[in-house]
């Protein structure tokens, strides 16, 4: 656990100020068609301070921890502050004034020996080589990485935490008909934890695995998709991406503050009544999120977030500086990835909620659409017009699914878009394996039910 | 260990790796001090200053790898780290392609401005925004983030490899869109590198046509139908068609494994004749660059394509030894897609129907090279004439097949003090919309 050097220099400072010093540890193994490419650990730490002045903040960090550490980076930072608001006189007033927080994690911190990472790897790349000697190609990787954090904030509030996560993901690919390769990517299981608590041994993955390569030789038989907008699902394993992507982005105080779509659309209606998506904190439906974040990195005690309640713009996600701008209390969306990152505001685990549509009955409603069930990434635009990367669908046709299509890509305006949901399914898939990028990565989680919309649809 | 003596932590962190057993060893130590001035939503919201340590270690025991990435220069982290660093290659998987690179000629090498004027630099971009304020008034800032970073590195390996940098320079991204009434545009983004604080940062590249463009955006309307035609992709997102193809068709991953629809076609066409593409980290027009490999080879400028002739793949000493192809003898992001000869308003004038395209949202192509996305910031050709700008746009086509249907290249190019990109014309490429 991190020694605590911080809280005596806090005490000592006059203006707004943060101290965080951070571990982070990513550990990575990547075999592909059975060549080892990647065994990899990559260990960062150090000590950042940030400080607040009449609307400008001054930021230093080092990757080091020590009193004298503390001290620099805590005088480098108020004369960054210094020297911007000098020249900047933007005389804003203080942040906003969140409770009072003092919060411990109790997660174990354990260290996975790199022996057992590459043994399970080259198992499963085994077990493939083996059982589907057809593909042209292959590959295994694991990624496990932790953070281990210690806050201090000088109006007291104080957090100790540590978030681990690990995941395998598998990629396959073979050759079509036509000669061109085909590829299929999948996420065989990512969850918060240590490598040991979410896997057990290889042979659990294997139906997943069959399941791939299934999937692959559908989709290396598959058409090419009809360009133009038509109705579609999307399934439930990435509907979260609209949640994220469409509308997550959109409704980030900052982007809100640039000039976004939302900052027009408070409380409009923005998407059918059937949508409401909430950003969790930490729990949801009774259970824990896949990334809970209990306390943010501006030492604000995380709430939910609800951004669209029965298809109406309801909130955005802020800081305690956005809080302050747009009058709303902050739940808690400031998050930093690295000791040498500031925080912005973020999404943690933002989803769609369920409905109460059958899978088989939307799919039954539609004539001439598809059925998108992978993507490979997401993009949006502070407009709210978002594209996904799709690496596997099926056609739709005469309320039946048909053959299965190649890569293509989706995209739509996410106020438009969730207009024309008419459907929702009954479940809940949340996936946490990814990063959302934005200045800083960040591990986030999305999730939400199957999602009958009309969307564009890339193709041939 | 004393923080402005590199080479002595590095070569620390050899004796440390063979001490515990490694047959070969290789490091790269690395000090950056930076100073970063942000401006969101307009209005400047940050200074910070970093300063940062790294080493990053690999080991070959036994013809097995480990690596290790540590931010630590005290002796007691680097023997840990240097211990831990053995025991990951000594569990790995055996390959007999694995090498460290010979002493070719050890080098020292220093680039650009030794020391940030802050308060210079700070005028300079309080200067850009007054200039942009004036000149562009639609065009509102969503962010910008200017650097000023000093890096420092060394590279050693146990053959007695040590190469030195010291790079020092600015740069500075902007994320930006229009706004007019109720009108706004997709964001877009420009950036430049540059080495010192004598000129207006908004005269440098192509960022006065970038903003330009952008408020004529303002205008943009859904695009309706579905055609194939030319599609131009301007310099700033370029890269994400030649730069992908040779990224996917090229470099380790896909030759290695044969997955590339290029792997068979050294010394052939893959592209149109008009098409010559080099790596040029070492140019007076790239900013920084690169001296040094990754794998501790000098660099070297290299042609990729030359009149659409597939010269080199881009691989890694690895990826040479595993394919049994030739090491590339830069990996850089650093391209230049060599100027053509019809300058760009003539380029526009013979297109009938097309597109405009000055970004692309898109997903990683296929392995095939298939790939579609949507075509941001983009405007309509018809008839030798831009005439509107367009919202909701996909377009798709064939990487592979793009790169032999390119009609026309520019003669104007734009460099940002990392790559220089002409104007582009593929033909057969579909463009679809609601």
């Amino acid at each position: 656990m991190l020694n605590d050097l911080i809280s005596k220099h806090i005490a000592d400072v006059s203006d707004y100020t943060e101290i965080r010093t951070q571990i982070d540890t990513n550990c990575g193994i990547s075999i592909v068609s059975g060549n080892l490419v990647g065994n990899s650990r990559v260990t960062a730490s150090g000590i950042s301070a940030r400080v607040y002045k009449n609307g400008v903040y001054g930021f230093s960090s080092v990757g080091e921890y020590s009193d004298e550490s503390v001290k620099a980076v805590l005088n480098a930072a108020r004369d960054n502050a210094l020297f911007l608001d000098r020249r900047v006189n933007k005389n804003k007033p203080a942040l906003y004034d969140a409770p009072v927080v003092n919060y411990t994690d109790t997660t174990k911190i354990v260290d996975v020996p790199q022996k057992l990472l590459l043994d399970f790897a080259k198992e499963l790349d085994d077990y493939i080589a083996n059982k589907y000697p057809d593909l042209s190609s292959r590959s295994v990787m694991i990624r496990c990485d932790s953070s281990e954090r210690l806050l201090h904030v000088s109006t007291g509030s104080s957090a100790y935490s540590v978030s681990p996560r690990s995941c395998i993901y598998v990629d396959m690919s073979a050759e079509a008909n036509d000669g061109s390769n085909v590829e299929l990517f999948e996420v065989m299981d990512c969850a918060r934890g240590y490598f040991t608590d979410v896997f057990t041994s290889p042979d659990a993955l294997y139906d997943k695995i069959e399941e791939l390569y299934q999937k692959l030789m559908a989709k290396k038989e598959g058409v090419f998709s009809e360009a133009g907008v038509c109705d579609c699902i999307i399934d439930s394993s990435i509907a979260g991406m609209i949640a994220h992507e469409a509308v997550g982005h959109t409704v980030e105080a900052d982007l809100v503050l640039a000039g976004s779509v939302a900052a027009t659309n408070l409380g409009k209606q923005v998407a059918s009544d059937k949508i409401t998506i909430i950003d969790y904190a930490h729990t949801a439906f009774g259970k824990t999120v896949p990334l809970p974040v209990y306390v943010d990195d501006e030492g604000t005690p995380c709430e939910d977030a609800v951004l669209i309640e029965n298809g109406i713009l309801t909130g955005y996600m802020n800081n305690k500086e956005s809080a302050v701008h747009f009058g709303m209390k902050p739940c808690g969306n400031a998050r930093a990835h690295s000791f040498d990152d500031e925080p912005l505001v973020r999404m943690r685990n933002t989803a769609i909620l369920p409905g109460t549509d059958r899978l088989e009955d939307m799919i039954a409603s539609i004539d001439n659409g598809y059925y998108l069930t992978k993507t490979q990434n997401g993009q949006a635009d502070t407009t709210g017009e978002f594209m996904f990367g799709i690496t596997m669908g099926y056609e739709i046709k005469n309320g039946k699914l048909g053959r299965a299509i190649r890569d293509t890509t989706i995209s739509g305006v996410a106020f438009e878009t969730l207009k024309t949901v008419d459907m929702l399914s009954d479940e809940l898939h949340w996936a946490c394996s990814g990063y959302c990028g934005k200045k800083q990565p960040m591990a986030v989680s999305d999730g939400g039910p199957a999602v009958k919309c009309k969307i564009n649809i890339g193709g041939r | 260990m004393d923080i402005s003596n590199l080479k002595e932590i590095a070569q620390y962190t050899l004796s440390c790796l063979k001490k515990h057993g490694a047959d070969d060893a290789q490091c790269k130590v690395g000090h950056s001090v930076a100073d970063e001035i942000n401006i969101d939503a307009g209005e400047f919201s940050l200074m910070r200053s970093t300063f940062n340590n790294s080493i990053s270690m690999l080991v070959i025991k036994d013809m097995k790898k480990g690596t290790i990435v540590i931010n630590k220069f005290d002796k007691e982290s680097i023997d840990a780290a240097a211990k831990e660093c053995v025991e990951n290659a000594s569990v790995s998987a055996e390959d007999d392609c694995l090498s460290i690179a010979p002493v070719e000629g050890n080098e020292d090498f220093s680039y650009g401005v030794g020391e940030s004027d802050r308060d210079k630099f700070f005028d300079r971009i309080n200067e850009y925004m007054e200039n942009l304020s004036k000149d562009y008034p639609k065009v509102f800032v969503e962010q910008l983030i200017a650097e000023y970073c000093d890096g420092k590195s060394v590279f050693a390996n146990t053959n007695g490899v040590e190469f030195s940098n010291q790079s020092a320079y600015y740069s500075m991204s902007s994320m930006y869109s229009a706004h007019d009434g109720d009108k706004t545009t997709s964001f877009n983004s420009t950036g430049i590198d540059f080495v010192d604080l004598d000129k207006k940062i908004l005269d440098m590249g192509t960022q006065r046509m970038m903003y330009e463009l952008c408020e004529k955006e303002l205008d943009a309307v859904p695009f309706e139908g579905k055609f194939t035609g030319t599609a131009v992709f301007a310099p700033s997102c370029l890269g994400d068609i030649i730069g992908t193809a040779i990224g996917s068709f090229t470099t380790d991953s896909s030759i290695i494994d044969n997955t590339s629809p290029w792997r068979k076609s050294l010394g052939t066409q893959v592209a149109d004749n008009s098409l010559s593409v080099s790596l040029i980290p070492i140019d007076p027009r790239v900013v920084g660059g690169e001296r040094y490999t990754a794998e501790g080879y000098k660099t070297k400028n290299c042609d990729i394509i030359k009149n659409g002739v597939l010269e080199s793949f881009c691989l890694s000493e690895y990826g040479a030894r595993k394919s049994g192809e030739k090491r590339c003898s830069t990996l850089s992001g650093c391209m230049e897609v060599h100027a053509g000869e019809t300058p760009y308003n003539a380029l526009i004038s013979k297109i009938d129907k097309g597109i405009l395209v000055c970004r692309l949202s898109g997903g990683s192509p296929a392995g095939n090279g298939d790939f579609s996305g949507v075509a941001k910031n983009s405007f309509l050709i018809e008839n030798g004439k831009i005439t509107k700008p367009v919202l909701e746009t996909m377009i798709s086509g064939n990487l592979a097949d793009m790169m032999k249907n390119i009609t026309d290249i520019s003669k104007e190019t734009a460099e940002d003090g990392s790559c220089v990109y002409p104007w582009v014309a593929f033909d057969g490429v579909t463009v679809s919309g609601k």
